[in-house]
């Protein structure tokens, strides 16, 4: 044995040649395996090592965890660490001048995060209209992070209050969120749960080796070959609330002895669901990826590619008089039966695949460096129906629900109890009305179908169209990490970003029809007798004299570019001495962005190429009735500059070995994305008012227990963020519009304390665990207003102005009651408002179980503090005032009042257990079951909708429209069942 | 382990593959959906005829009158509101008459075609009156009017259905007697309401009669300020004594804003005589709506009011100068026209409502 090592060295390592002289070896090393999670030594673990791919020695960890191996000549060997429980282990250990070599501890992972892992998941399931990443950023190694990140997720729950944006998540060293929206991109790879497992969590405002990151933590995922697990794997994963089936592959080679290594990963979801009809997924997931190392491992060149196209059927909300009528919350308006088979209008069709190449540079111990080029592409739909002059499809359309005929309060003039009765017999039956209460395809081709034109065409009156927001993104990212002494470590790098997306409407489907044509139905209603006003492509119809004639796949509506550009330098210095360390470290940066139209809209033409006005049938297009030239539709648009920065000090003190105290402190100046930039992108190229970069002041205060399997941590945070902006679009139907609301200068607060624990009981392998995330997240300005309509260039006027402070955003006034119950005009107390759609109060406590390869896990969690999201219409004197301009007690607190959810109670349960067979195969399960008591009452978000009632009779005060919601599912189950070689 | 792998990776695709292409995960169904089928044409057979059903209204004491029983009328359908002339109402006409079927959903010409017959189950609606004119629709529970519209789709569906299509029925022409004669037989009486037909001699301005005072070529009420009292004449302008350079059939919002804003309405006067002060004039520009118009026609000695909505797409278009004849005088001096489309009765006089302006033959001067 020792000889064919001798002679395997001698004929491969020609360098170690001139050792082999000196005799019998006497190099090795020693070290301790000790569990990631609890900092526990794990006893009985099988060492083994490896040169070139061959076993040349083992042993097993003594009952403190330690272990030494000896009679190892000088050479790089491979260290395998196998332990029941945990997953396997590799590093790299160096043997020279044949010393025994001290590795220190070396860590294992638990092989619960088989069954956690998976649930991440779930966030990333449904399109409801708002962002569903997950907004724990999941860490195995940070004990508040993996329970909440597995207990919280259903209920919407956002670490600290935060929303997904400022959570950075890095893909391969580079920024991945969002270049439009901030959005983590976590939907970008979903699916390829095993590729892209790997990854580097820092929480709050700590720095990571990758970027500066924000306040609200930062995630890299490694996505490179040798990152993936050896070997093959393949799992089938079955679940009630998201869709039938999961498949996945994933075979990754390892690295061989000439550098190389590989992986690649295909899964499929296919299927619905038990919870929420309509809802389905039939999307695939592909991983590739090389790797090759060379010149002693400092040269490591990675290329990977991967995506995930596929489509999925999304879900809306609908108000709780639908979800009451139909006696089910989880009622899902955006499909119906077509030919006997459930269609989904709004199904998201992506294809946005992902390709990097990534070179790492690791000269020595002491310095490391990479260098990553990133490109993402491809395109991205959402179908959605779109009509002209005819009936609002939706079957859950106010005019089509039993209040809009009858209501008690005799305000609103709805008195018919006839109609209010035949609209309710048809909502709650609705098994005997399906074409009532969900979309009536049938009527939609059968419209279609008669809809004939002077040349007996049919000229569609209902389509399905597919928005596009197709990105072109571009990332260079540079990193380096120095130890430039043994108390000093320089992390630095720059990024920058180039982003043209392209936001176009297409032809999805004619539904039976011939053709559609492109004009502006909104502009038709309010400019009927100018044909070239409603064009949505002016110079089509100026070049042709007609209007485009669709078919399908032909774009249509709007075409336009966003444009964003951005970099950024940062570097950060890490201190230590003795037990105290701190980080001190900042960012600059630069974005701009602009807008670039690519067709003309007759509402909104510009100049003519020649510099001369638009002037047709008599009609100048180009300038408003008082001869001022209105926002152009077509080129570019002024560009939006920003000097961004961070700056963060982190102080960091250990205290035997087992405690640490930290505190963070962090400033920060973040551009405003694009999307809350302009005004109405889809007709013009008119900015925001105020726009200016978003200012945050995060501190946080930790302390944090690990050791003799206790781990807790405890966290105090405070943060105020400033100036930010926001565009709600939502389709007013009084004035037939697209009405736009951009809100400035919104700012937030948001303070609380993080609490998280495991720790053994006197049962052997049995831990007590538990999280409190106790907040309070608040709006502390009230911001400015400026609504504005698609079809014109002026702003709505409220009772004279344009431009409106809300005055009853970040608080609202309770008044007295007389001994009556009447309300009087003294104000009790002024109610503050909330951040929305996150529970502020979220605990969880539970019993973990963790034996031979068995996994049992029950949680009971208790969420309050919930809240509703606002819209800042009905925050407005005009609303509270109503038509007669008189705000009385009952006008403002009826209608400025935030609604907060009801609290709620789950219980989950979760079962895994995994085999070794002939130590070489592993099979295992994993069952998680979630709401246990099938709770059917949990809102999780929802909305206000953007309109009042107004036909009221005493024409004195206005009402709301009813907010719509969204629910969680009642008692679902994932059953994972998954082999490895 | 590699003799493990490729097979165990085809056959994973494959079973991948299979069960993506078989889509029975129900009950979702994701691949190409085949175009559903027509709707069936149903071919009901009337039981009573428009004409008798309006004579239920007289039966009941000229009282809108709740229809129980098996009463089953037929008509085909001679309006659209295409044009956005006619808002939730289509006319339906059989061998003995046509009514105003008052169903309240707009783009109502998506479903029921020009020609198209309708088969209505009278059972639990309501035939009553609006201002004279015959309607069918469901009782109105506030008693505001004699009928509300039919509504929500439940009732629609059971008392609304759709046979096939033909060609529409002849378009009878009416002279000057025939509506004399009608308006004196009333709304109920006469076959001659809600009729799609042709007038043929119209002309521009209607001299004084019965119903008016003075020579007349338009009329339009405009609210102040519609959220209050819209019965107080100090909230209400009258377009009426002459034309204020109006000359188009409506006016849309946009319209109205720009005769408002070239000052065409500046001599106008409140319904209690103040002029249009700054405050007003303010409150008109931020209330701004589309505005309805009447213009007054003549057919002989008879006054006949075109009457547009300031919703149809149509309402901008200005209407012929020849047809219009000098606005000052004080006679119908303009080009005489022929019109096609519903004849009305409102408050004891003809009115009339285009389809579109297709209903508008300008005759040679």
């Amino acid at each position: 044995m020792l000889k064919k090592l001798l002679f395997s060295a001698l004929a491969i390592i020609l360098p170690l040649s001139v050792l082999l002289a000196q005799g019998v070896p006497t190099g090795g090393v020693k070290g301790t395996v000790i569990s990631r999670t609890d900092r526990t030594p794990i006893s009985g673990a099988e060492i083994k090592i490896l040169q070139r791919a061959t076993e040349v020695a083992s042993t097993t960890t003594l009952s403190d965890g330690t272990f030494t191996i000896e009679g190892l000549s000088d050479g790089m060997y491979d260290l395998v660490v196998l332990s029941a429980g945990y997953l396997e282990t590799r590093v790299n250990a160096t043997v020279n001048d044949g010393y025994v070599k001290q590795l220190f501890n070396i860590t294992m992972t638990q092989v619960v995060s088989e069954v956690t892992e998976e649930l991440m998941e779930e966030f990333d399931m449904d399109d409801s209209g708002y962002n569903d990443n997950p907004t724990v950023l999941f860490g195995q190694n940070d004990v508040f992070n993996s329970i909440a990140g597995y207990n919280f997720s259903s209920v919407r729950f956002r670490a600290r209050g935060y929303t997904s944006e400022s959570q950075d998540v890095y893909l391969a060293g580079v920024k991945m969120n969002d270049a439009i929206t901030g959005y983590s991109p976590f939907s970008l790879w979903s699916g390829l749960n095993e590729a892209t497992r790997s990854k580097t969590t820092v929480n709050g405002a700590e720095v990571s080796d990758f970027g500066l990151g924000g306040y609200n933590g930062l995630t890299n995922i490694t996505g490179t070959a040798s990152a993936v697990r050896n070997g093959l794997r393949g799992s089938v994963l079955t679940n009630s609330s998201l869709y039938r089936l999961r498949l996945m592959l994933t075979y990754a080679s390892g690295r061989n002895d000439k550098g190389w290594a590989y992986a690649v990963s295909a899964s499929a979801r296919l299927g619905g669901n038990d919870w929420i009809d309509g809802v389905y997924y039939r999307s695939f997931g592909l991983y590739g990826s090389v790797e090759k190392s060379w010149g002693d491992d400092k040269h490591n060149i990675a290329l990977t590619f991967l995506t995930t196209p596929g489509n999925r059927g999304a879900q809306n909300a609908s108000t709780q008089e639908v979800y009451d009528l139909i006696g089910d919350n989880m009622y899902n308006s955006n499909w119906g039966y077509q030919g006997g088979k459930v269609r989904n209008s709004r199904v998201r069709i992506t294809n946005e695949p992902i390709a990097f190449i990534k070179y790492d540079y690791t000269p020595s111990f002491n310095f490391k460096a990479s260098a990553t080029v990133l490109y993402r592409f491809g395109k991205n739909g959402y179908t959605a129906l779109d009509w002209y002059d005819a009936q609002d499809p939706r079957p859950d359309y106010y005019r089509n629900l039993p209040s809009y005929f009858w209501m008690e309060n005799t305000d609103y003039n709805r008195r018919n109890m006839f109609k209010y009765a035949a609209a309710k017999e048809a909502w709650t039956h609705p098994n005997l009305y399906e074409d009532l209460v969900h979309l009536n395809w049938d009527r939609l081709y059968d419209v279609n179908r008669n809809s004939l034109d002077e040349d007996g065409l049919k000229r569609a009156k209902y389509i399905l169209e597919e928005r596009h927001v197709d990105q072109k993104d571009l990332n260079f990212a540079l990193n380096f990490k120095w130890r430039a002494a043994d108390s000093f470590i320089l992390t630095g790098g720059a990024r920058a970003k180039m982003n043209k997306t392209e936001y176009y409407k297409i032809v999805n489907d004619l539904l039976g029809a011939d053709y559609y044509l492109n004009i502006d139905s909104f502009a038709e209603r309010e400019y009927a007798s100018s044909e070239a006003k409603i064009q949505n492509d002016l110079e089509y119809y100026l070049r042709h004299g007609q209007t485009p004639v669709l078919h399908q796949g032909d774009k249509f509506g709007y075409d336009y570019y966003a444009q964003v550009r951005n970099m950024a330098l940062w570097l950060n210095g890490h201190f230590a001495i003795g037990s105290f360390s701190a980080d001190l470290g900042g960012e600059l940066g630069y974005e701009n962005f602009w807008r670039d139209g690519l067709v003309k809209k007759g509402l909104f033409p510009g100049l003519k190429s020649d510099g001369s006005d638009f002037i047709i049938d008599g009609v100048n297009l180009s300038r408003d009735s008082d001869g001022n030239l209105l926002p152009t539709s077509f080129g570019r648009s002024e560009v939006c500059k920003f000097l961004t920065y961070k700056a963060k000090l982190n102080l960091n003190y250990v205290i035997g070995g087992k405690m640490r105290v930290y505190a963070n402190v962090g400033t920060f100046a973040d551009a405003p994305n694009f999307n809350m930039a302009f005004l109405s992108p889809r007709t013009r190229n008119s900015i925001v008012n105020g726009l200016t970069t978003i200012k945050t002041n995060s501190v946080d205060v930790n302390w944090q227990y690990t050791g003799n399997g206790f781990n807790a941590r405890l966290t105090g945070y405070y943060t105020t963020i400033k100036d930010q902006t926001d565009i709600m679009s939502a389709y007013d139907d009084l004035q037939n519009a697209f009405s736009n609301f951009a809100l400035s200068g919104i700012d937030e607060q948001h303070m609380g304390v993080e609490f998280g624990f495991r720790v053994p009981t006197f049962i052997p392998s049995l831990s007590l665990q538990g999280v409190v995330s106790y907040g309070r997240y608040i709006y502390t300005s009230n911001p400015t207003m400026v609504q504005t309509l698609d079809n014109t260039a002026t702003p709505v006027e409220f009772n004279g102005a344009t431009s409106v402070v809300i005055p009853y955003w970040k608080d609202s006034p309770v008044y007295e009651r007389d001994e009556n119950g009447n309300i009087t005009d003294r104000v009790k107390y002024t109610q503050v408002h909330y951040i929305p759609s996150t529970p502020q109060l979220a605990t969880s406590i539970g019993l973990n179980y963790n034996y031979n390869y068995w996994f049992i896990d029950a949680d009971f969690e208790y969420f309050d503090k919930a809240y509703l999201d606002m819209n800042p219409l009905y925050r407005t004197d005009y609303a509270t005032q109503g038509p007669d301009l008189v705000a009385t007690p009952t006008e403002i607190e009826y209608m400025t009042t935030q609604e907060k959810f009801d609290p709620a109670m789950l219980v989950n349960f979760s079962v895994g257990k995994s085999w070794y067979i002939q130590r070489q195969y592993q099979l295992g399960f994993s069952l998680n079951v979630k709401n246990l008591l099938n709770n059917k009452n949990v809102k999780t978000g929802g909305y206000e909708q953007t309109r009042m009632v107004d036909s009221t009779v005493g024409k004195e005060r206005y009402y709301r429209f009813d907010p719509k919601y969204f629910y969680m599912s009642g008692l679902n189950y994932m059953l994972n069942v998954y082999f490895r070689f | 382990m590699r003799k493990f792998f490729i097979p165990l990776l085809s056959v994973s695709l494959l079973l991948m593959m299979g069960l993506s292409s078989c889509q029975e995960w129900e009950p979702v169904f994701t691949l190409k959906y085949e175009d559903p089928a027509a709707y069936s044409q149903v071919a009901k057979t009337p039981t009573i005829t428009i004409a008798e059903l309006k004579e239920m209204y007289i039966e009941n004491g000229s009282k809108p009158l709740e229809i129980l029983g098996n009463y089953v009328i037929g008509g085909q359908v001679i309006t659209s509101d295409e044009s956005g002339n006619l808002y939730k109402e289509i006319y339906i006409q059989d061998e003995t008459g046509a009514i105003d079927l008052k169903i309240g959903k707009n783009s109502l010409y998506s479903d029921y075609k020009l020609g198209q017959w309708l088969y209505v189950d009278c059972n639990g609606l309501t035939i009553g009156s609006y201002s004279g004119m015959p309607q069918l629709g469901i009782e109105d529970e506030t008693g505001e009017y004699e009928t509300a519209y039919i509504e929500a789709q439940y009732i629609i569906d059971e008392h609304i259905f759709r046979g096939s299509i033909a060609p529409l029925p002849d378009i009878l022409e009416v002279t000057e007697e025939d509506i004399n004669d009608a308006i004196a037989k009333g709304g109920f009486r006469s076959n001659l309401w809600g009729k799609l037909v042709t007038i043929k001699g119209l002309k521009y301005g209607a001299p004084s009669s019965y119903r008016t005072d003075a020579f007349k070529r338009i009329f339009a009420l405009i609210y102040i300020d519609p959220n209050k009292d819209k019965k107080a004449q100090s909230n209400r302008i009258f377009l009426s004594d002459k034309t204020y350079g109006v000359n188009t059939w409506a006016m849309t919002k946009t319209k109205f804003l720009e005769y408002l804003g070239a000052g065409n309405f500046d001599s106008a006067t409140t319904g209690d005589d103040r002029p249009l002060d700054a405050d007003i004039m303010a409150s008109l520009k931020f209330n701004a709506a589309a505005v309805t118009l009447s213009h007054y026609f003549s057919l002989g000695v008879t006054p006949v009011q075109i009457r547009t909505s300031g919703y149809a797409k149509f309402a901008d278009t200005p209407i012929d100068p020849v047809i219009l004849g000098d606005p000052d005088s004080e006679s119908a001096d303009g080009a005489s026209i022929d019109v096609t489309g519903i004849l009305s009765i409102y408050s004891g006089a003809a009115q009339f409502t285009l389809i579109d302006l297709n209903g508008v033959v300008i005759n040679k001067k």
